[in-house]
């Protein structure tokens, strides 16, 4: 009925609609720099993501976006054809910092923070350290030595663990007071169980908030922290899928794979097809009485006798 | 005519009538049903009936009732007053089915066809006259499709009342041609005085016939059309008329039940598609899936804005 509709490619928007809280926006001080949007390394992938400073660098924030096919906003009196919806919710700016600590902590020496975060590809890094909590919180997974007036850190493995366990901790809390599935088999957050997942286990908490945390956190961490939560490896999902037909050598006479001698047996009725055209419809209603079948034409003449 | 309850909201379906005549409640009654505006592309689709006592059949007749195709929109006026006039015996209903309506139904996923919709709306107006009392014996259609499909429908759906649908019934039985007429001034009307929802400022109401031929109607169709709306709800959006003028003249847009195949669609579906499966085990890329918490709730890390 229509003809193939061709969408174009997609053009640079200048605006999006985010949710955001007030911290994140509002300007405070006179002076700040108010918020800004940055571009850094993801602990996880390695690769650029977006994350906000909040004014005068104060509060990290990342940035998801919702993004499904075929949608598209209205805004007052405008259409956006990028139907995205961008979360900036907060964020603990320890996780990006991680990285830059680990790989120093190889050299094993006590350091200046600022000597650690730097970062050729990612220069905006460095205000990671203007963050509030940073100084603070810079113990959770450092040694620190102070002399006189500066402070140097040095990574340190166990320390970063504890922490993250704390934090699995915490996030399955916060599972289990949202109340969010974690049990398998749940495809899709609107599709609302009838019963209440009674058997979903610590573990299985456990386990779900441990998935949470190492999207934040680089591969070889994520596999420390399982191991330090005491939770047992599962196997790789690639291993669920179907395995492959191939036939395996063997010295036993081969047999055939499926019963094909279903097709000979007399309920083995050819179905008719299921879809008919209008065309065809009206054709098969065509009175045919009096037409001779087409096999007619050619099977040998049967002599007609004349009485 | 009044119909204020329909340009109250012309958004949606909307049923006038008349009130039923003692006689019908007692004595037998023959009852026609007609439609108007099947074709155009423009403005409502009405169904009306009409019925009166089989006794008093050939008191319609009096009346000089006739297919309204025949008829100049004065003589129908003029005859639809005289039913009117005639309500000690004689009743009408009719079903405004409005452009709106027409195109929600069609283009909604689970599609209903103008049949359906068409036959739905004539068999609400009979059972309509049942519930109001009606002794009905006798029904008279005209034909919406095959004939013979059509009155074993109807005949399933009204046991005990004889019905007898027939193509051009309009000229054969002074009932359908009372239908027919009531139906036909009320869709004059409808269109003539069409309420417009939208803010359209002063509008050139000059549409001509709203039938798809007309030059008019199509003039009309390509300066009332809005790059992102299309058109206003006056204008069934289901006609191939407005269609084939949407995908030239608007900005495309994309449903989740719009038809795709090949890859693309493969992975619009998030499916793997055929060809995916030769060079599997190939090209098994490291990088990571995000948890299922931000899978399953369609939320992205962002590489830039």
């Amino acid at each position: 009925m229509t003809t193939k509709k061709k969408r174009s490619s997609n053009t640079q928007n200048d605006r999006w609609v985010a949710i955001a809280a007030d911290s994140a926006v509002e300007a405070s001080k006179a002076g700040d720099s108010g918020p800004v949007f940055v571009s850094l390394r993801n602990p996880a992938t390695d690769a650029a993501s977006l994350y906000l400073f909040g004014s005068g660098d104060s509060q990290l924030y990342e940035v998801k976006a919702f993004n499904e096919d075929y949608h598209s906003w209205f805004v007052g009196q405008a259409v956006q054809r990028d139907g995205r919806l961008l979360y900036i919710t907060p964020m603990d700016p320890l996780f990006l910092l991680l990285p830059y600590l680990m790989k120093a902590g190889k050299e094993g020496k006590f350091q200046p923070v600022q000597q650690v975060v730097m970062d050729e590809d990612y220069p905006a890094c460095t205000r990671l350290l203007s963050c509030s909590q940073i100084q603070a919180s810079l113990h959770h997974v450092a040694e620190e030595k102070e002399v006189g007036s500066q402070k140097f850190h040095r990574y340190s493995q166990e320390k970063t663990m504890e922490w993250l366990k704390k934090k699995v901790d915490k996030t399955a809390r916060a599972l289990k007071k949202s109340n969010i599935s974690v049990g398998g088999g749940v495809k899709s957050m609107t599709y609302i169980r009838a019963k209440q997942e009674s058997d979903a286990g610590e573990e299985d908490y456990l386990r779900y908030a441990h998935g949470l945390i190492s999207d934040y956190i680089s591969d070889d961490l994520s596999r420390e922290l399982l191991k330090a939560l005491g939770l047992p490896e599962i196997s790789s999902p690639k291993e669920l899928e179907p395995p492959s037909k191939k036939r395996k050598m063997s010295d036993r006479p081969v047999e055939a794979g499926e019963d094909y001698t279903k097709f000979n047996s007399a309920d083995f009725a050819r179905k008719p097809p299921k879809k008919m055209t209008a065309a065809q419809k009206s054709l098969a209603k065509v009175d045919k009485s009096g037409m001779k079948t087409m096999s007619a034409f050619f099977s040998p003449k049967v002599k007609t006798e004349k009485n | 005519m009044d119909l204020g309850d329909f340009e109250a909201n012309n958004s949606v379906s909307c049923r006038l009538s008349s009130a039923i005549p003692d006689v019908c409640k007692t004595e037998d009654c023959c009852l026609g049903i007609d439609e108007a505006g099947r074709g155009p592309v423009l403005g409502p689709m009405v169904y009306g009936i009409c019925y009166c006592p089989v006794s008093r059949k050939d008191d319609l007749k009096d009346l000089k009732v006739a297919d309204s195709k025949t008829l100049t929109e004065a003589e129908r006026e003029n005859l639809f007053h005289k039913l009117d006039e005639a309500k000690s015996f004689v009743g009408w209903a009719l079903q405004i089915l409005s452009p709106n309506t027409i195109s929600n139904s069609m283009l909604q996923r689970a599609k209903y066809n103008l049949n359906a919709l068409s036959h739905d709306a004539a068999i609400g107006l009979v059972q309509y006259a049942l519930d109001s009392g009606v002794q009905l014996k006798e029904v008279y259609v005209d034909t919406v499709g095959p004939a013979e499909k059509y009155q074993e429908k109807l005949s399933q759906r009204f046991p005990g009342v004889e019905v007898t649908v027939r193509p051009k019934a309009d000229s054969l039985f002074p009932i359908v041609s009372a239908a027919s007429i009531c139906a036909k001034v009320a869709r004059d009307h409808a269109v003539k005085s069409w309420k417009f929802v939208e803010d359209l400022g002063d509008v050139d109401s000059d549409y001509g016939s709203g039938y798809p031929n007309d030059p008019k109607t199509k003039s009309w169709l390509l300066k009332y059309l809005d790059p992102v709306f299309g058109y206003p709800q006056f204008v069934r959006f289901s006609w191939s008329t407005a269609q084939s003028l949407l995908d030239s003249k608007a900005v495309p847009v994309h449903w989740d039940d719009d038809e795709e195949d090949g890859e693309k669609a493969a992975a619009r579906m998030n499916c793997a598609s055929m060809l995916s499966y030769f060079s599997r085990g190939k090209a098994q890329s490291a990088a990571r899936e995000p948890h299922r918490f931000f899978t399953e709730r369609r939320l992205q890390n962002l590489g830039t804005l």
